[in-house]
């Protein structure tokens, strides 16, 4: 589905990923792992044209690496960003129709909608206040659902446990679960190490804006080691 | 009673302009953080528009309203494309003083294309009679400015709400580049802001054009320096505080001139000026301002 | 002082010198008309001097500066005024202000008083402000004072001329007054407030956190540039002999913001050398509005076109040269450069 290679991503004069290959085959989680500034947030920026990079990015074999942002949402890639980056002045409701955007079908879009409400009533609920009133997991769904709302053929996602309460961590790894079980197409970018790689078919780390060490996901067992080695806490 | 209701209309009327025009400069300022100047000198082409077709094609009133509104579109998107994209990503005073000087170059070619004298073209003047209600004596005109604009932003609330591009400006207001990651074009949006910002240009040029009758270089200045403070007062960028700020400011206007002896008549430019200062020092940010974020990482 | 103030000495030094250069040229192959253009664009050297003061150190728009001008220049030329031609001029003056006359210096210091007393109570509330909120607060100082000077004809004859100034400068003092303040900007920009000002321009919650006094640094400079507009004010009044309120408004504001910007704002020599490249290039402009005769062919009159060449500059530099043609560098910088660049460098 998405195969990168000998990416470079630049921000001004720093240079944060110094070529990387990565590949992430269809109906698969692929989760990319590392500490702060190894460079994760920066390969997704890259992916979805908001940073400077070289190097090629194919999807379902086509060169998208030359294409402006919007392109490449239209051509199926889908960010849930870090931080969430909900449209906090409008609705639920209307935050994802946004993420509907490039798309044509006004009543399948309501459907889908409609199919969000039930399937998070908390958001159904709120259908009609600011996005700006829901708490922080509640943003990270909304977020996940808007990205999804445009059919994408990859999903995007920039940490979605950031500086949420574990038992809301848990409801969001829930709902990735149940995605990558529908067949969905993930690149996950991770902290939470033992998480992640309990999601994924296959890790990627990076390290300092290389990949440090790649596998299957069960080659890295729970995850402790590698937890360790990222977050440089010794348990 | 009767003073009091023509007074009321009064201020209800030009409150409406200053708020068409303020509403104009706050959509564009709330998505790409252009305080455009040069909006009063899509007004003043409007007016030009206006000379040129009802001389050289009709002089039928209606058409050439369309014609008015058509022409305000077209400029302000073009001066988007020519002007203000190199800058779009510019810093605030940058594109200040660029749209500043967009102003000083249209108003300079006004001059040099047209006459420094003002240019009659008395077609809109019908709109303005004095018709009775009641038995109040009112301007047919203020009427109809009035109304207008209270339907041109139930207008623009509807879009604002209802199509995909209306959700995408007020999301674009927050996070631009958010949208982009929605797959809408940037300069598609930023562009739909410019059309929209002309159309009500336009509805202003109208009425300015009913009330005046003729066309000058220098004919939008005014106003829009008048509709910037009122976007001041409402927060910049904050649509309803546009409304607000610019119905704020006919009745400040008109407060002026009914309880100020006559001959202080000409200070009330400076009592609306000295407001928006005391506003600014008071709140920084205007009254009605959007809520900010804070930049966190979480 | 510090060896940037030391170093601004010898900038400011070869910009005098290039001043004296065009006074002399003057003198020696120039005709008397000129005299009046120089004149003009010496005052105008003054205000762009001084918005360079406060606008190009703390990056924040000013567009009062006319107002102060026209403040200053309407003190000084209704003090030194001889009272028999305010007969005259100002028959309905209340206060008696028609009523007494003072000497050129007095005069000169009381309009620099009320101007700096004015921008000190200005800046008291400018200096809270920050980004656009300066630019709008001093677009209200303009137009309240454009105002004012439109309402109280009695005392300012609004857009009629107040007439009558005795003629107290010419060319030499104003060449005195420009050097002068050369000097003194390029002081305050490498003094211990200028380089505070710039930082807070570059990051103001940095500044703050390494003990910078903001609101005092922007006071300061917000007078010290008001009295550069007073010294402006008071000497186009002292030249012209006639004034009215119509030259302190917008046009004027643009003029010498476009000049500011062209030099860059950052820095006194980019001022200097966009004052003097746009007051040549009007010269020019304005002599073609008038329609002149080139090689037996009529032109048409063009008015306008100077305005409109004007906006271009706006335009042009914002969008092709945002930090103006110096960008942070001083005319001593452009010299060591050269130096460096004609020294071949070893391989």
């Amino acid at each position: 589905m998405l195969e990168i290679s000998n990416l470079r991503v630049t921000h001004g004069p720093i240079e944060a990923v110094h070529g990387i290959d990565i590949s992430v085959p269809a109906g698969t989680c692929v989760a990319l792992l590392g500490a702060n500034g190894a460079g994760k947030t920066s390969t997704l920026s890259a992916i979805t044209g908001t940073a400077k990079s070289t190097g090629t990015i194919r999807l379902e074999g086509e060169d998208i690496s030359a294409l402006p942002v919007e392109a490449r949402v239209k051509r199926g890639i889908a960010l849930s960003p870090e931080g969430r980056r909900v449209f906090y002045n409008l609705s639920v409701r209307e935050n994802l129709v946004m993420g509907a955007a490039i798309r044509k079908d006004k009543a399948a879009i309501a459907e889908e909608v409609d199919h969000w409400f039930t399937r998070f009533p908390i958001l159904g609920e709120r259908r009609d206040q600011p996005a700006g009133t829901l708490s922080g997991g509640e943003q990270q769904m909304l977020a996940i659902a808007r990205a999804l709302m445009s059919r994408p053929r990859i999903l995007l996602l920039d940490e979605p446990s950031l500086g949420l309460a574990p038992q809301i961590v848990e409801r969001i790894f829930e709902m990735i679960r149940e995605l990558r079980s529908q067949g969905v197409t993930i690149l996950l970018v991770e902290q939470n190490a033992t998480a992640a790689i309990g999601l994924s078919d296959h890790v990627y780390v990076l390290n300092n804006g290389l990949v440090s060490s790649q596998g299957r996901a069960a080659d890295y067992g729970n995850g402790a080691e590698l937890m360790d080695q990222i977050t440089g806490v010794h348990g | 009673m009767d003073y009091a209701i023509q007074q009321i209309l009064n201020a209800l009327s030009f409150g409406a302009e200053y708020a068409l025009i303020a509403l104009g400069l706050a959509i564009v300022f709330s998505i790409m953080g252009l305080v455009n100047f040069a909006h009063g000198e899509v007004i003043a082409f409007g007016g030009y528009s206006m000379v040129i077709i009802g001389t050289v094609l009709t002089g039928n009133p209606f058409i050439l309203m369309g014609a008015v509104l058509i022409a305000c579109v077209l400029v302000s998107v073009l001066l988007e494309r020519v002007a203000f994209r190199t800058v779009r990503k510019a810093d605030l005073t940058t594109g200040l003083l660029t749209a500043f000087g967009v102003s000083i170059i249209l108003q300079n070619a006004f001059l040099l294309l047209g006459s420094p004298r003002p240019i009659p073209a008395t077609q809109f003047i019908f709109l303005d009679r004095t018709v009775l209600v009641g038995s109040i004596q009112v301007s047919s005109l203020q009427i109809y400015e009035t109304v207008a604009t209270a339907l041109a932003i139930v207008a623009l609330m509807i879009f604002l709400r209802r199509s995909t591009l209306g959700l995408a400006m007020r999301a674009a207001a927050l996070d631009f580049e958010m949208v982009r990651l929605c797959g809408l074009r940037a300069n598609r949006v930023i562009a739909t802001a410019f059309a929209v910002s002309g159309l009500l240009a336009g509805l202003a040029c109208i009425f300015i054009m009913a009330r005046r009758g003729a066309v000058s270089p220098h004919m939008g200045f005014d106003p829009v320096l008048t509709a910037f403070v009122a976007c001041v007062i409402g927060g910049f960028g904050s649509l309803p505080g546009a409304v607000l700020g610019g119905f704020l400011l006919g009745a400040v206007e008109v407060g002026v001139l009914v309880l100020l002896p006559q001959s202080y008549g000409s200070l009330a430019h400076a009592a609306v000026f000295a407001l928006v200062a005391l506003i600014l020092v008071w709140r920084p940010d205007g009254i009605l301002s959007p809520a900010k974020e804070k930049g966190d990482k979480i | 002082m510090n060896p940037s103030q030391r170093r601004g000495l010898l900038g400011s030094a070869l910009l005098s010198l290039l001043v004296l250069l065009i006074v002399g040229a003057y003198y020696l192959w120039g005709e008397t008309w000129q005299a009046r253009v120089l004149y003009a664009t010496f005052v105008n050297l003054l205000v762009v001097i001084g918005l360079q003061v406060f606008t190009g150190n703390a990056n924040l728009t000013n567009f009062s500066h006319a107002a102060f001008m026209g403040i200053a220049a309407y003190a000084a030329a209704i003090c030194v005024t001889p009272v028999a031609m305010k007969a005259i001029s100002l028959p309905d003056a209340p206060w008696g202000l028609n009523a007494f006359e003072l000497g050129p210096w007095t005069s000169a210091l009381v309009a620099l008083g009320i101007t700096g007393g004015l921008g000190l109570l200005t800046g008291v509330f400018v200096a809270r402000l920050t980004g656009v909120g300066v630019t709008i607060v001093s677009i209200a100082i303009l137009v309240i004072v454009h105002s004012i000077f439109l309402h109280r004809t009695d005392i300012f004859k609004g857009n009629q001329a107040l007439f009558g100034i005795p003629k107290v400068l010419d060319l030499p003092q104003i060449t005195a007054l420009v050097i002068i303040a050369i000097f003194a900007a390029r002081w305050f920009r490498e003094s211990r407030f200028g380089l505070q000002l710039r930082a807070c321009a570059d990051d103001e919650i940095g500044a703050r956190a390494m003990g910078v006094n903001v609101f005092r640094t922007r006071l300061i400079a917000w007078v010290l540039g008001t009295l550069f507009f007073a010294v402006a004010g008071i000497a186009y009044a002292f030249f012209l002999g006639t004034i009215s309120a119509r030259p302190f408004y917008f046009n004027f504001v643009f003029l010498t913001v476009a000049m500011l910007i062209l030099g860059g704002l950052r820095s006194v020599s980019g001022a200097v050398f966009g004052t003097l490249l746009i007051s040549i290039g009007l010269e020019t402009i304005r002599w073609l509005e008038t329609g002149p005769q080139i090689a037996g062919l009529k032109l048409p009159q063009m008015l306008g076109l100077s305005g409109l060449m004007l906006g271009v500059v706006i335009v042009a530099v914002m969008a092709l040269l945002p930090s103006g043609l110096m960008g942070n560098l001083e005319i001593e910088d452009l010299l060591r450069r050269r130096k460096r660049a004609e020294t071949p460098e070893p391989r």
